[in-house]
């Protein structure tokens, strides 16, 4: 290994190891990358506003070229920024020092000779990757005519108008849509270059000496074009009839073109509004916590999230409709189409981080328990409620991993049996459950600090207070639910008991619970 | 054990559940639906299934409506077949229970129109059903166990008889059902055709002969109830 190798190796492995090195790039990526940074966008702000100003004095310097001497002093300062971001963009684009320690140990680790000049080629490679890509030249271009000797390229100045697009999003949204639809937009210029070059041709050999004012074949792609743009300025004008012919062709061959044109652009332009807008709403999942997910918004979906809603519960909908997910938004929720059985999808909306329940609500029992598996798979934590569809499914949703699982036959089959036997009871119970008249099933747990704890039930004189012990869950106990407690029952911490009544009866009863003090 | 004689119309999986729950509670019925083709299912699962055209009155006749046919069960997975049913077997016989199944929103609305006596929303039930697992866990645990499940805490209806000695006496005195260890949730007076109401609403009432008290306890507290106040 020759000398200079060996320096080049250890200059490597000297960067490589210097902390100070990369803490300097890795503040240059954040401060030009960084997609998240509050510097970036400081960043941001300062350039746009650098661009804009010495186009404008660029613009004033047309009829004063005297210039002032502060203006002059900005348009040096702006350009001394211009070279140092080019040039940080170029340093920061590659790692020279990690390319180049690939190679060697590449080299050393299979035993092949060490090319230092394959080395370098591959790093040269790379940054020339940067000097040609389009928006390192803009940046070059808005730089390199500011050199004196330079100055006839004055007009490129005006790049730096297209440096923008480096700053705002919503450009870098229109390059993208640009370089998506770069097929269709290659085939359209074709076809265009195809019809100009005909056109003008034609014009050209009908009308050159007939027309004073063709007389070169720029003249004719000038009209060929302006025709073509339905513009027509009528500076020039066919005089023959053969002229007027490939005039009326071209019009017509013009607006298919332009028409091509604008309906390529929008149709692009409006499928990337949506995906804008669906990044929107993956936001607005960001800012949430402890939200419940809800995949099928069918009509159990939508009982589920009106009355959730209602309540004020956070929720994220996702359905593979887009008709249902515009009726979830009109209805104030958080819609999002998508396909759920993606663990991608799930793991983006944060179930297995932020989510706490998840509601399999879809119309099909294969997508149901593949739900199910899925956010089991991200979360063992994640409550699990799934519909089922077909009632010998049931099992599979459990070993899925699912919480609950119940169907709605399984549902009618209860209450249409129960209606059959006892349908004074059935009605009273279907009340309590939907909450139609006001009495309800309610929880009120007992805590450590409760005035209640270790008290007896008559204390809670819960017959005064117009509510109906249900019954007493202590979860702890081998039989954990103790049914309609007798007077001399003594409650403990953790204690939960379920009872009916009232609201705001049961609310009595649940401030009192909260009080430290004795009654 | 029953003798109260019900149809289940439409061979659905609905149909299936609650037929499975009647035999379970004794009660004999009839499955009926007009597709042929359902007959190897039916046999396979040991059901009884009628194939018949229920579109045709006199056959909704033979079948014993309006005679001695007390509850119809509309079960089919469309609810244009149901409204209709509903709709022939409402004019035929006024007086007979229909509880019919619905799929749409909108046709719960036709149903009751139609004549239904009860209309069930599979949708709405398993939704609601949901609703309250997320909200209260625990309750639907512990109701789930006891009045839906197979623990041995149920729901019943008692209806006060003449000779009973509820009959005649207020609401307070026969309200400490402490030494039957069952709870008594409300009662559904036949006079007044109001609402249920329920006991927590504070309402003294005089119990009459006709009157319903709805219980929930084990079936043999409940029994005994029944024993000791002769009903």
């Amino acid at each position: 290994m020759g000398y200079i190798t060996t320096l080049f190796v250890r200059f490597a492995y000297f960067l490589d190891a210097s902390i100070r090195y990369h803490r300097a790039k890795e503040f240059c990526r954040t401060l030009l990358e960084s997609q998240h940074s509050k510097l970036k966008f400081y960043f941001d702000i300062f350039m746009v506003l650098l661009v804009v100003f010495s186009v404008l004095f660029l613009l004033y310097e047309v009829k004063h070229p005297d210039g002032l001497p502060y203006l002059d002093a900005f348009v040096q300062f702006s350009l001394i920024v211009f070279v140092i971001e080019y040039l940080l963009r170029f340093w920061i684009y590659s790692d020279s020092h990690k390319l180049f320690l690939e190679a060697y140990d590449h080299a050393t680790n299979n035993d092949i000779p060490f090319s230092l000049r394959r080395a370098l080629f591959i790093i040269i490679k790379k940054k020339l990757d940067y000097i040609f890509s389009p928006l390192a030249i803009i940046d070059l271009l808005a730089i390199l005519p500011s050199y004196r000797p330079l100055r006839f390229l004055r007009i490129f100045l005006l790049f730096r108008i297209f440096k923008l697009f480096r700053y705002a999003r919503s450009m870098k949204t229109f390059t993208e849509i640009i370089t998506e639809k770069k097929f269709e937009l290659f085939t359209l210029a074709i076809f265009a270059s195809f019809v100009i070059f005909t056109g003008s041709s034609a014009i050209y050999i009908f009308e050159t000496h007939q027309n004073p004012k063709i007389n070169t074949l720029f003249d004719a792609i000038y009209w060929a074009i302006v025709t073509m743009g339905t513009v027509g300025y009528g500076d020039i004008v066919p005089v023959t009839t053969e002229g007027m012919v490939v005039s009326m062709l071209l019009i017509i061959f013009g607006v298919a073109i332009i028409a091509f044109l604008t309906s390529i652009i929008v149709s692009s332009f409006q499928s990337k509004l949506i995906e804008l807008k669906e990044s929107r709403t993956f936001a607005d999942v960001d800012k949430l916590e402890n939200y419940i997910v809800i995949c099928g918004y069918g009509r159990v979906g939508e009982v589920v999230a009106k009355m959730l809603h209602e309540d004020g519960y956070n929720l994220v909908i996702i359905d593979n409709d887009p008709s249902k997910i515009k009726l979830a938004q009109q209805r104030g929720l958080i819609g999002i189409v998508a396909d759920a059985s993606k663990s991608k999808i799930l793991g983006a909306l944060g179930v297995g981080k932020r989510a706490a329940q998840i509601i399999c609500a879809t119309n099909s029992d294969e997508l149901n328990v593949f739900i199910t598996l899925t956010a089991r798979s991200l979360s063992k934590q994640i409550i699990i409620i799934a519909r089922v569809i077909k009632n010998t499914h049931k099992k599979k949703y459990f070993l899925a991993g699912a919480n609950y699982a119940f169907g709605a036959d399984e549902t009618i089959g209860l209450m249409g049996a129960q209606y059959i036997d006892q349908p004074i009871s059935y009605a009273a119970l279907e009340e309590m459950l939907t909450e139609n008249t006001g009495v309800i099933f309610d929880i009120i747990s007992i805590h450590e600090h409760s005035c209640f704890t270790n008290k007896t039930i008559e204390v809670l004189s819960l017959h005064e207070k117009r509510l109906l012990l249900f019954g007493i869950l202590r979860k702890d106990e081998s039989v954990p639910f103790h049914f309609n407690p007798s007077n001399d029952f003594v409650l403990k911490d953790h204690d939960m008991l379920i009872i009916m009544g009232r609201k705001h009866h049961i609310n009595i009863l649940r401030k009192l619970n909260d009080k430290r003090s004795v009654l | 054990m029953n003798d109260s004689k019900i149809l289940l119309f439409g061979f659905t999986r609905s149909a299936i559940e609650i037929g499975t729950r009647l035999k379970a509670q004794g009660y004999t019925f009839t499955y009926i639906d007009n597709d042929p083709t359902l007959l190897p299912r039916a046999k396979k699962l040991g059901c009884n299934l009628l194939i018949l055209d229920y579109s045709d009155d006199e056959t909704l006749v033979t079948l014993g409506i309006g005679e001695d046919v007390k509850f119809v069960f509309t079960l089919f997975e469309e609810d244009v077949q149901n409204v209709f049913l509903t709709l022939s077997i409402r004019s035929l016989d006024p007086k007979v229970e229909i509880i019919a199944t619905t799929h749409t929103k909108d046709a719960i609305h036709k149903l009751e129109i139609a004549g239904a006596s009860t209309v069930l929303d599979p949708y709405q039930m398993c939704g609601k059903r949901i609703y309250k697992l997320i909200t209260q866990p625990e309750v639907m645990q512990v109701l789930d166990e006891t009045i839906f499940g197979t623990e041995d805490i149920n729901m019943e209806q008692i209806t006060i008889t003449a000779h009973s000695t509820l009959n005649g006496i207020m609401l307070k005195e026969c309200y400490p059902t402490q030494k039957y260890n069952m709870l008594l949730v409300g009662i559904h007076d036949k006079e007044l055709k109001k609402e249920f109401i329920f006991i927590t609403e504070g309402h003294d009432h005089k119990l009459d002969s006709g009157d319903i008290l709805v219980v929930i306890g084990q079936s043999a507290e409940i029994e005994r109830f029944k024993m000791d106040y002769q009903l």
